[in-house]
């Protein structure tokens, strides 16, 4: 079935953040930091106060009595060592990262704000910047924590043979084709602050504004209007948007902030920017006995919105698909001047994948076996489920194995392989594997549903897309469990004032959470055609899917120019409610994970410059470098909710670099080449190839 | 991201724009299809205190043939270019930018922008092209593309000056084309390109051969070596020297993300490519 929400998108009436037009609307731009480490001496903004158009200039000085914002600091049940860094509104006497915002100017226009940001002269005293979270000096250890289960210690003493290594996985930014924006106003009369925000669920903001700005949340409606992309990198509001929330207050008018390409670039949070030394002991029959590892994350200037939750989450499942009966991790942070770390679709999983794929290439070429035969000797059983792994996270539901087998048979491998091998040193040929495991659902979402005397069915969900098919998934689970036509099924979610209150759309969360509180509220209708309402909220722990990719690549010597030939997904997210939207998301997931494969890279000088600020610097994909990709699905329901449906939305980003990380590294193995980092780079695998 | 406040002229005739450049020329931006110049404008890395739109000057757009040379307006859009007339130019086009790019973005505008990594402009390069100036004082004078180019970002072209016309003489008989490019990604910004012209004598070897490189170096610039290493010999026997002498004597624009041995490498192989195709 198709998106029946896309009219709208394609003939270009959908309503974004920007498009959202009030009369005596100001807009809002900010002076951002040219140093990327700096105390901030003095502010004179008198000349920016007078030039023509503005309403308002505001410093840190004016904000006082707001709070700064803090993120979800570490795992909850994880102890951790923790410096409470959180990010402030504006910077108040230091900066901490190049593009930082250390004045708002308010204006009639956005032109009249910027041409008075360049008024503003703020008298800075530069000092050092820390940029590779790798060398930082033990100062900047934001947090540390460390967990171990089982004998890591007599498994590595007792190991037939260990294998190590360390991979540099670098920052990215998750570039939606919408920036961050938002347009507060503010009604005197009902004291009543609306914020019209491009996010990814209205409940979570309306929290963090409300803290920030010590409002009563039941006075603060967020609305979601059409979202252009978000990946992770709208879930939280940003400084930005609660300096301009508060503005409308002051002011008395509407004020909006609609942030461009360049600010994007410059201060939103980054995701990935993790490195990890792993060891894993191993079995001479391939069996991994212990794994043991050290993250180092990038944690940026300040903790906000995440801290050490993504990194210590990411940690636990760095034993992946397998089983594996021990594992120590530690996970520390430090502070770099860059913005903070974030999530970025897949948000620890990706990392996480990749150490677990990586160290089982590594292990597999240490003991001389096929890559796929010792996946196969390790994989976690379909008969183990639920499964606890090391570090206690619980994999519900399962058959990796046969994600494999229908991948390989989607390939063919054995073609590719005698290709592979009479490929020659000008163009090698290189197949790689990932079995990977997907962390999905958890925690709640809630629905609502009102049946009217017609008949007419209306949703309210606290799920909230931006671009993910809402309209159309919902409605086809509240058609097919009332056995009404899809036509009766109108979806409404992204206002705080009409839908439940939930957490919103990221983490693959959707189907599986607010879809089953939806089929919990329709189960509680009666059975017969009377008008009636109901509620439910839906919870769970995590759900774990799962697949299988292979990936096959050729790399040009002469150029080193990496050429993806073929690339096959198995996925098993359960029970899959619409395929075209599930197929959607694998093979959109699949690009951004090739992105990251070739081309992107956060890049920054030794003194904390950004170089990489256009996309003329950070090279995105497009469908044109959609390689050879064909999907499937095994169906294993999960048992922990009435849909069976475990969440699918960061699969290709987390399942193909691993696979063509191992492509990579096994086309460049007759060079002598163990592991390449992200990005492949054509310099880069032309230097490995030609030294 | 928004620019700097300036004076808006929507001239319809060439006279018209020469007049306003004559007055205004040092302070002046000319406006074609804006897909360098409204970055740049809004970036604020430019700051003109005027935008002199070109878009309604009807006479400077299309493409006509005369005895064989192609005579190409300076406002024809690159899409116009790539669906027709010249194979190198075609060829080369499909690889500037994305389709969007190519339906707004002009010829004259490639030329005069002169980013070293823009495709157009080696390519005319290749084909000895030459471009029609005119200035409400000077006249008309005439640049071969061999001299157009003197910088990054910077042709032989005036502040008061206007690029009309761009000529492309027709290919001596027996000669081939071809190009090649390497770029992060389609549509990307290239990190090299090659143009390649190539005629043989009758006997099969080569008679002359035109190579122009663009993005690798800090100006499209001829391979002069490269291409007199040709002359004489037939081609499968000469190409791989040909690129050796093509990496050896290029100035690599190398920076902090990419190495002047990579670039010289990249050069040679897409010298190679380049010169197969052209002798195929």
């Amino acid at each position: 079935m198709t998106r029946r929400e896309d009219v709208a998108f394609l003939q270009g009436t959908a309503r974004y953040v920007d498009d959202v037009a009030v009369p005596g609307t100001l807009h809002l731009a900010f002076v951002r930091s040219p140093w990327a480490h700096a105390e901030v001496r003095s502010v004179d903004a008198d000349a920016a106060r007078r030039a023509p158009g503005v309403v308002a200039v505001v410093t840190a000085a004016d904000l006082e009595g707001l709070q700064p914002l803090r993120g979800q600091p570490h795992i909850p049940d994880l102890e951790t060592e923790f410096v409470d860094t959180p990010h402030p509104l504006l910077a108040v006497d230091r900066v901490r990262y190049a593009g930082q915002s250390v004045v708002a100017v308010v204006a009639e226009s956005r032109e009249l704000a910027e041409d008075a940001t360049e008024l503003v002269a703020v008298d800075y005293e530069p000092l050092d910047a820390v940029v590779d979270a790798r060398t930082t000096p033990p100062a900047n250890v934001v947090f540390r924590s460390a967990e171990s289960a089982g004998d890591v210690e007599g498994a590595f003493a007792a190991a037939d043979a260990t294998v190590s290594a360390s991979l540099h996985i670098p920052r990215l930014v998750a570039a939606p084709i919408e920036p961050r924006g938002l347009l507060a106003q503010y009604d005197a009369d009902d004291d009543l602050l609306t914020i019209t925000f491009s996010t990814q669920g209205p409940h979570g903001p309306r929290r963090v504004l409300s803290q920030s700005l010590g409002r009563d949340p039941a006075l603060i409606r967020v609305v979601v209007p059409a979202v252009g992309g978000a990946f992770g990198s709208k879930s939280a509001i940003p400084p930005e948007g609660v300096v301009c929330a508060w503005l409308a207050i002051e002011l008395g008018r509407p004020v909006k902030w609609i942030e461009d390409r360049l600010e994007n670039f410059l201060a939103a949070y980054q995701g990935r920017g993790m490195d990890v030394d792993a060891e894993l002991a191993l079995r001479a029959d391939g069996r991994i006995l212990a794994l043991r590892a050290r993250v180092v994350g990038d944690a940026g200037g300040y903790l906000y919105p995440q801290g050490a939750m993504l990194f210590q989450r990411s940690a636990r499942m760095f034993t992946g698909a397998y089983d594996v009966a021990a594992a120590a991790v530690e996970v520390v942070g430090t502070a770099t001047n860059k913005p903070p770390n974030g999530p970025y679709r897949g948000a620890g999983r990706p990392e996480a994948a990749l150490v677990a794929e990586r160290m089982i290439d590594h292990a597999a070429r240490e003991l001389g076996l096929d890559p796929i035969e010792i996946r196969r000797r390790n994989l976690v059983r379909r008969d183990a489920f639920p499964y606890r792994n090391a570090l206690g996270m619980t994999y519900d539901s399962g058959d990796y194995e046969r994600c494999l087998d229908d991948a390989i048979a989607l390939l063919p491998l054995d073609d590719w392989e005698a290709r592979r091998d009479a490929s020659p040193d000008e163009r090698p040929i290189g197949i790689g594997v990932a079995t990977i495991i997907e962390l999905t659902g958890g925690a709640s979402e809630a629905a609502a549903v009102d049946v009217d005397e017609g008949g007419r069915v209306v949703v309210r969900t606290s799920a909230t897309a931006h671009g993910q098919g809402h309209d159309t998934t919902f409605a086809q689970i509240a058609a097919e469990e009332l056995g009404v036509p899809l036509e009766q099924i109108e979806v409404v979610y992204g206002d705080s004032s009409l839908v439940p209150a939930g957490i919103g759309t990221f983490g693959s969360r959707s189907v599986s959470q607010a879809g089953s509180a939806l089929v919990e509220a329709l189960r509680k209708l009666p059975r017969d055609t009377r008008p009636a309402r109901s509620e439910a909220t839906w919870e769970s722990p995590p759900l774990f899917s799962s697949g299988a990719w292979l990936a096959v690549v050729e790399i040009e010597r002469a150029t080193g120019r990496l050429n993806v030939l073929r690339v096959v997904a198995v996925d098993d997210a359960g029970r899959i409610v619409n395929p075209l939207l599930a197929e959607g998301q694998v093979v959109g997931g699949a690009l951004q994970g090739l992105g990251q494969c070739l081309t992107e890279e956060v890049v920054y000088t030794e003194d904390g410059q950004p170089l990489t600020i256009t996309f003329g610097d950070y090279t995105l994909l497009t469908a044109a470098e959609l390689p050879d990709l064909e999907t499937g699905f095994v169906e294993t329901p999960s048992p922990w909710n009435p849909l069976g449906s475990k969440g699918l939305g960061e699969s290709g980003a987390i399942g193909l670099p691993p696979a063509v990380a191992g492509a990579v590294a096994d086309a460049l193995s007759r060079f002598g080449v163990r592991h390449v980092d992200f990005p492949f780079t054509p310099e880069k695998l032309w230097r490995l190839m030609n030294p | 991201m928004k620019p700097v406040a300036f004076e808006y002229d929507d001239p319809r005739t060439v006279e018209e724009v020469l007049d306003l450049l004559a007055e205004h020329g040092d302070e002046a931006k000319l406006l074609a299809g804006g897909q360098s110049l409204v970055p740049l404008l809004n970036f604020r890395i430019v700051r003109p205190a005027r935008v002199i739109d070109l878009n309604g000057v009807a006479e400077l757009a299309g493409v006509r043939e005369e005895d064989g040379t192609l005579r190409i307006g300076a406002l024809t859009r690159v899409r116009e270019l790539e669906a027709g007339g010249q194979p190198l130019v075609a060829d080369a086009l499909r690889h500037a930018g994305h389709p969007q790019i190519r339906s707004r973005g002009t010829a004259g505008g490639a030329v005069a922008h002169a980013d070293p990594a823009s495709e157009l402009p080696a390519v005319l390069l290749a084909l000895d092209a030459s471009f029609s100036i005119r200035s409400a004082r000077g006249g008309e004078r005439t640049v071969a593309a061999r001299d157009m180019f003197v910088g990054p970002f910077t042709t032989q072209l005036a502040p008061h000056e206007l690029l009309v016309e761009i000529a492309v003489p027709p290919l001596p008989p027996r000669t081939g084309a071809g190009f090649a490019e390497a770029a992060p990604a389609h549509g990307a910004f290239a990190t090299a390109g090659v143009a390649a012209t190539l005629t043989l004598d009758e006997d099969g070897t080569c008679a002359q051969a035109t190579l122009a490189v663009l993005a690798a170096t800090a100006t499209p610039v001829r391979l002069g070596g490269a291409e007199a290493s040709l002359v004489g010999r037939r081609p499968d026997e000469a190409i791989d020297d040909a690129a050796a002498v093509a990496a050896r004597e290029i100035e690599p624009m190398a920076n902090e993300r990419i190495g002047g041995d990579y670039l010289r490498a990249l050069v040679a192989e897409l010298t190679r490519r380049a010169l197969r195709e052209a002798a195929a």
